[in-house]
């Protein structure tokens, strides 16, 4: 952890994928910057300079923000939970990964950490999960590979409901391969 | 699972061709990527960069003495000492823009856009860079500035390069066929003024993100970052640098997207580079947004004058002649590559005899442009599809009927075009009609019939587009006769490891489009080995024997090149895995096939050799082989894949320039609001003809996602620069990039063409042509009818309002 | 992108973060930060020291008085207000507006009081508590006062806070029976930048059937176009004791006589903006009228 000279710092402690971290930060530092320049984590992306496009998207005490319109400092003493956190114990994909990997949701994988976690935040709110309503709940990440179509369709997969299977694939097969 | 035979005999296609699963995406998925901005790195420093803030400007003195006393500032570099320490960039043009001189920051003491690297300063944390940075003094002395190309070439337009005495960078006209002959006799001729296509890129969300490492101890260069053509750029920063080529090196691992963007990192490395040696420490860049959208390339904005088109009283068309201004910015870097890349797909889709082209790369004081995705076809693409349009519209011919009557036929192929292209295969009419199909197009046309008056209004629009791919670089040679380039190459380098593991490296790089996935669906197919066995190598590194000079992830090709590459490394391991399988099992390698991970004889199955087995007398007990076996085998195939081009005829500006022509065929309906102009998406359909496919749903997604960014350009995205020069669109609040929630469900659909050239009938198709600008602007012609002209790639509501209202209708004539 | 160098303090109480304000020259208000921090970053404000509101739980309750009116903490964030169903109940316009903002992850952060205080002119909640006539409660060392809409939106990226003041709460009256507020806007894309918005609230009298009953007082507010949300008084006047009819939507006033120059940016033209506002304007009144005669 390098120490910035140019402003106060101070010591936090932040439970991040459930393990306590200390770290000196300065004030003025983002989350999303401690996040990975001080720990390594690899989830929250930076794809803008003004949270539009929720590549930093991370779970603060149970609330999905954008953790670059957070400072770190703001954190100390919380839970923080990145996209490293979603796979199982065993390092298996979750349901929600499986669809997005089953659907090709993902191409460079650069937002795909933030978009894991609002499709995450969405599925579990209890919202009824339409084509329009994952469009509208998905609308603060920026992906500018997938055109969306295929991230659809694996949120709405996740959530059990029947979607078309990727061109040159038969149904039966999405879930067996 | 079906499977197949592509050559009867020899290999089973169980994976190629089919939808399998991504080999990269678990480790995206678990937030274990690592792309440019993520390498943890000991004793890292940063770097920050002193931006111009005006358009054109001399720098008439710079105070770096508040930086030295910013916390933690290591050091800082100015353009004299880059003058003095650096040579120029290799150059592709000749006379008079090779008087141009590039360099990392603003060349000869002149900032030449907003936004143009003028300092840059190291310091131990990001925040120390930042402070520094800004604590750097620069006094400017503004120069006069100009931003539109149309008055760059007026006499006393300012120069944004003396030295090259014009704005003019490159000149060239192209005239194929007779022109005149088709104007003077045609039944009918249309005149436009004047048509735009926009500026605006695919701004990757990752920006551009660089780490270099000096070593001393060996005198050496590694940089770490989205690196497009990693040889190329080696080749660049060896020349920069003055440092020999073989003490650099180039990697990269996960790219957060390219889209040709990442072509030109070269030029902010070279800086980086230099910081590193001077101080002593590994030195990271990392490009905000901002500064992204101020400097990372945006694509080529064109400028289509005098156009006209020449067509028959039963609506063949005949020909097409217009003049060209290509606002390339400020430095031509790629360019003028983007005055010759077009006329691969000179005729378009269609069966153009005639077309005369004046073609202009013009400097402006605004961001370069780079290369991006659709790069300089897209352009030319939608210009004549706009024609096609406005021609229908204005002499009363259907629309769809006028497209396919004029379409190249199916039995046409392999078709030759009016400067020598050969496309190869394809079948358009059947995927209009397909395309068609998908958006329900007599439905539409009811629904536009039933909306009539209801302050909502239809328009339908058909996109019929070209994804040339597979470069043959001789075009270079048509800029610039001097320039050593023909033809084009990728390498591979598939191998048995000690264990009989198989591993995969290209010399391709990928940034999203699945070469691990598609290269491990053809290696196991050819060895019979399960898909999951094969081993592909993430990222690219310049100093590993597989990349080729022209390696890299451009013009659509990794389906050719990289994958023609991987065949033919595959081929040669498979012999070496024959002959010691022979040695062993007693019999001629003709005797064995390789089935389940096993060297078989063929008409005795119970004679087998499993890889491992095959590895271990390699690597372990050569001794057990014959000496002339033991002698040719080491269980690497090295392969090259050697597109057979031909260097073009540069006087008649006439040859093959490309090898694959995969086809797009794009149809929408959109809802316009008659109040606001407003647009919304009822139906969009997409119909893609990339040949045979090797993963269907890869070939899906890149489909999509070029869609998207067309559609996105279409409505939103405008890098629009104002009076002073400055950018009005440097962040995603001023350039909408359109999110999931703008953006209806897709309909898609295939044809299959398989290109007889290449070498597993697949094309390359990334880039997608552009459809959708093409498809959206014809939708609103569809919409205003011929009340008004629509001559702009972009269409926000303002426009579209003013379109509703008659805009341009007076600058399109029927003068016959 | 970095944030310039700056001090982060997070008081305790109102009057802790008020005394910081007041206190510390160049310190201003950190609420949820959505918009601030970005400001930070682009370099478009740069203020010494950011004093962090939006833990102090006395900013971040929703109640309602006795006689109705809502009281929201500043600090309430758009997620809150959107999930309070006592304000659906009460206030639909509000719950509805505090739902539909930017996306999940900003309304989660985004408070009410940044909403307003920042008050950029395409914001979403000033044109809407203008028009429900909502009251600002503001914290100084001197204690509170209570500023109107008029007095608290006063100019681009500009309020009526005083130095070292605070606001702590937004009141937003009852709203009487049979009131109607309807909301157009016109965004890039489907619902990003706004380029124009117009708020309108028409009150009646009873609560009878169809087509019966008159205006009893209107609001007509346009957001996006001027700097601050822009009251049209002639058009209200035009609606006032005019009779609950489906022609009253026509009887509006055009926007052409306000001598007001609309603000320009990247997304379009004035006059384009200008005439967004009008047919903005007219869709909210025809929908608040069918809303009345409902």
């Amino acid at each position: 952890m390098t120490i910035d000279h140019t402003a106060e710092t101070r010591e936090i402690t932040v439970t991040v994928d459930g393990r306590s971290e200390t770290g000196h930060v300065s004030d003025r530092t983002l989350l999303v910057h401690w996040l990975r320049d001080a720990l390594d984590k690899r989830g929250p992306k930076i794809g803008c300079d003004t949270g539009n496009c929720g590549a930093c998207t991370v779970r603060w005490d149970d609330t999905l923000v954008k953790s670059c319109m957070v400072l770190a400092a703001q954190a100390d003493g919380d839970e923080v939970e990145t996209a490293a956190a979603l796979e199982g114990e065993d390092g298996s994909l979750n349901r929600l990964q499986r669809c997005f990997a089953d659907y090709h949701a993902l191409q460079c994988g650069y937002c795909t950490s933030g978009m894991l976690m609002t499709a995450t935040d969405l599925l579990s709110s209890g919202e009824e999960i339409t084509e329009e309503s994952v469009r509208r709940g998905m609308k603060g990440n920026i992906c500018r590979c997938t055109g969306y179509h295929n991230i659809v369709k694996a949120v709405r997969a996740a959530a059990g409901q029947e979607v078309p299977a990727p061109h040159g694939c038969a149904a039966q097969e999405v879930e067996s391969r | 699972m079906t499977t197949e035979h592509i050559a009867p005999g020899t290999v089973t296609r169980r994976f190629t061709g089919q939808a399998m699963p991504r080999k990269e995406d678990a480790r995206l998925l678990k937030a274990q990527g690592e792309f440019g901005d993520d390498t943890p790195v000991a004793h890292l420093a940063y770097v920050a960069f002193v931006r111009s803030p005006y358009a054109h400007a001399r720098i008439a003195a710079i105070d770096v003495s508040g930086a030295e006393q910013a916390p933690g500032y290591l050091g800082c570099l100015v353009p004299d000492e880059v003058e003095t320490l650096t040579d120029p960039y290799l150059e592709l043009q000749g006379p008079p823009g090779d008087a141009e001189v590039d360099r990392c920051l603003a060349s000869g003491g002149i900032a030449r856009f907003a936004g143009e690297p003028v300092v840059a300063v190291a310091a131990e944390t990001r925040e120390a860079a930042r402070d520094a940075a800004e604590a750097v003094v620069v006094e400017y002395e503004p120069l006069p500035h100009v931003v539109d190309a149309r008055e760059a070439v007026q006499p006393d337009a300012p120069l944004v390069h003396e030295p090259v005495g014009t704005n003019v960078a490159f000149d060239s006209l192209y005239d194929w066929g007779d022109i005149d002959f088709a104007m003077d006799n045609a039944d009918h001729v249309i005149e436009v003024d004047e048509l735009h296509f926009h500026r605006f890129s695919s701004t990757p969300l990752e920006c551009g993100a660089i780490t270099v490492e000096y070593d001393a101890g060996v005198d050496t260069f590694t940089f770490t970052g989205g690196f497009a053509t990693p040889q190329l750029a080696t080749l660049n920063l060896s020349v920069a640098l003055r440092h020999p080529f073989s003490k650099l090196r180039v990697l990269s691992k996960d790219i957060g997207g390219s889209f040709g963007l990442k072509l030109n990192m070269h030029i902010p490395a070279t800086a980086a580079a230099l910081l590193s040696r001077k101080l002593g420490r590994p030195m990271r860049w990392t490009e905000t947004r901002t500064e992204h959208h101020q400097a990372g390339g945006h694509g080529n904005e064109r400028w289509f004058r005098d156009v006209r088109m020449a067509v028959q009283r039963d609506g063949t068309v005949l020909g097409l002649t217009y003049d060209a201004l290509d606002d390339v910015g400020a430095y031509t870097r790629y360019e003028p590559l983007g005055g010759v890349i077009w006329t691969q797909v000179a005729n378009a889709c269609y069966q153009l005899k005639h077309l005369k082209v004046h073609y202009r790369s013009v400097y402006t004081n605004k961001g370069p442009v780079h290369p991006n995705r659709g790069y300089s076809r897209m352009q030319h693409l939608w210009l004549v599809e706009r024609m096609m349009d406005i021609a229908a519209h204005k002499l009363g011919f259907d629309p769809v009927e006028f497209r396919t009557r004029n379409y190249v036929q199916p039995e046409q192929y392999p078709y030759t075009t009016v400067n020598g292209c050969v496309y190869d295969s394809g079948d358009l009419p059947l995927s209009l009609r397909k395309a068609l199909d998908l958006i329900d197009y007599r439905g539409a046309r009811e629904l536009q019939e039933r909306l009539s008056g209801s302050g909502k209004r239809i328009g339908i629009g058909i996109g019929s587009t070209l994804d040339s791919g597979t470069n043959n670089l001789g075009q270079a040679r048509l800029i610039n006769g001097e320039l050593p380039f023909s033809g084009n190459t990728e390498g591979g380098l598939v191998r048995l490891g000690a264990d009989g593991t198989v591993y995969a490296t290209t010399g391709g790089v990928a940034f999203g489009q699945g070469h691990e996935t598609t290269i491990a669906q053809v290696v196991a197919d050819m060895l019979g080995v399960a898909y999951d066995e094969v081993q592909v190598q993430r990222g690219s590194d310049s100093a590993l024997s597989a990349q080729t000079g022209m390696s890299g992830s451009y013009a659509s090709q990794f389906a050719v090149t990289g994958i023609g590459a991987i065949l033919n490394a595959t081929k040669k391991l498979a012999h070496e895995i024959n002959l010691v399988a022979a040695s062993a099992l007693g019999c001629t390698p003709d005797d064995i096939t390789l089935v389940d991970g096993h060297a078989v004889v063929a008409d005795d199955p119970d004679r087998a050799l499993p890889f491992s087995a095959v590895a271990g007398i390699v690597h372990f007990s050569p001794a057990d082989l014959p000496p002339e076996v033991a002698d040719e085998v080491g269980l690497v195939g090295r392969a090259v894949y050697r597109a057979p081009f031909e260097i073009p005829d540069t006087e008649r500006k006439y040859g093959n320039l490309t090898l694959t022509y995969a086809t797009q065929v794009h149809a929408c309906v959109v809802e316009i609001d008659e109040e606001t102009g407003h647009t919304r998406l009822l139906r969009y359909a997409m119909v893609d003809d990339c040949g045979t496919p090797i993963n269907p749903m890869v070939i899906e997604g890149q489909v999509h996602g070029a869609t998207v960014h067309g559609i996105s350009a279409a409505l939103y995205e405008h890098l629009s620069y104002d009076a002073e020069g400055q950018l009005v669109a440097g962040n995603f609040y001023d350039y909408h990039a359109a999110t999931a929630y703008d953006l209806p469900s897709f309909r898609y659909d295939n044809v299959v063409s398989p290109s007889p050239f290449a070498p597993v009938g697949a094309k390359g198709m990334g880039e997608g042509g552009g459809a959708p600008l093409h498809a959206l602007s014809a939708a609103f012609q569809d919409a205003v009818g011929d009340r008004a002209m629509v001559l702009d790639s972009c269409n926000p509501p303002e426009r579209v309002l003013r379109l509703l209202r008659g805009l341009d209708a007076e600058r399109v004539r029927v003068i016959r | 992108m970095l944030l310039p160098p700056l001090r982060y303090l997070r008081p305790e109480t109102p009057g802790d973060a008020a005394a910081l304000l007041s206190e510390m020259d160049g310190s201003v208000v950190l609420a949820g930060g959505q918009t601030l921090l970005n400001m930070l970053k682009l370099d478009l404000a740069r203020p010494a020291a950011l004093v962090d509101v939006h833990r102090i739980s006395a900013l971040r309750d929703i109640r309602h008085r006795e006689d109705g009116t809502l009281i929201i903490g500043a600090a309430v964030t758009y997620s809150a207000l959107a999930g309070s169903s006592e304000t659906r109940r009460t206030h639909p316009a509000v719950a509805d507006m505090a739902a539909s903002l930017v996306d999940r992850q900003v309304r989660n952060r985004g408070t009410i009081g940044g909403n307003c205080c920042l008050n950029d002119p395409a914001n979403n909640f000033p044109p809407l508590l203008a028009a429900l006539d909502a009251r600002f409660r503001v914290l100084g060392t001197d204690g509170e006062r209570v500023l109107r809409a008029d007095e608290f939106f006063v100019g681009t990226l500009a309020t009526g806070l005083r130095r070292g003041e605070l606001l702590v709460a937004v009141e937003v009256p009852a709203m009487p029976p049979g009131s109607v507020v309807a909301h157009e806007h016109l965004q890039v894309g489907a619902d990003s930048w706004a380029i124009a918005r117009a708020v309108v609230r028409l009150d009646r009298d009873g609560t009878g059937g169809t087509g019966e009953g008159f205006v009893t007082d209107a609001r007509a507010v346009l957001g996006a176009v001027y700097g601050s949300p822009l009251r049209l008084h002639s058009v209200e006047r035009s609606l006032s004791s005019a009779r609950v009819s489906p022609g009253l939507a026509d009887a509006a006033t055009a926007l052409r006589e306000v001598d007001v120059r609309p603000t320009e940016d990247v997304h379009c033209s004035t006059a384009y903006r200008l005439e967004m506002a009008e047919v903005q304007l007219r869709r909210a009144l025809r929908a608040a009228v069918e809303g009345s005669i409902r």
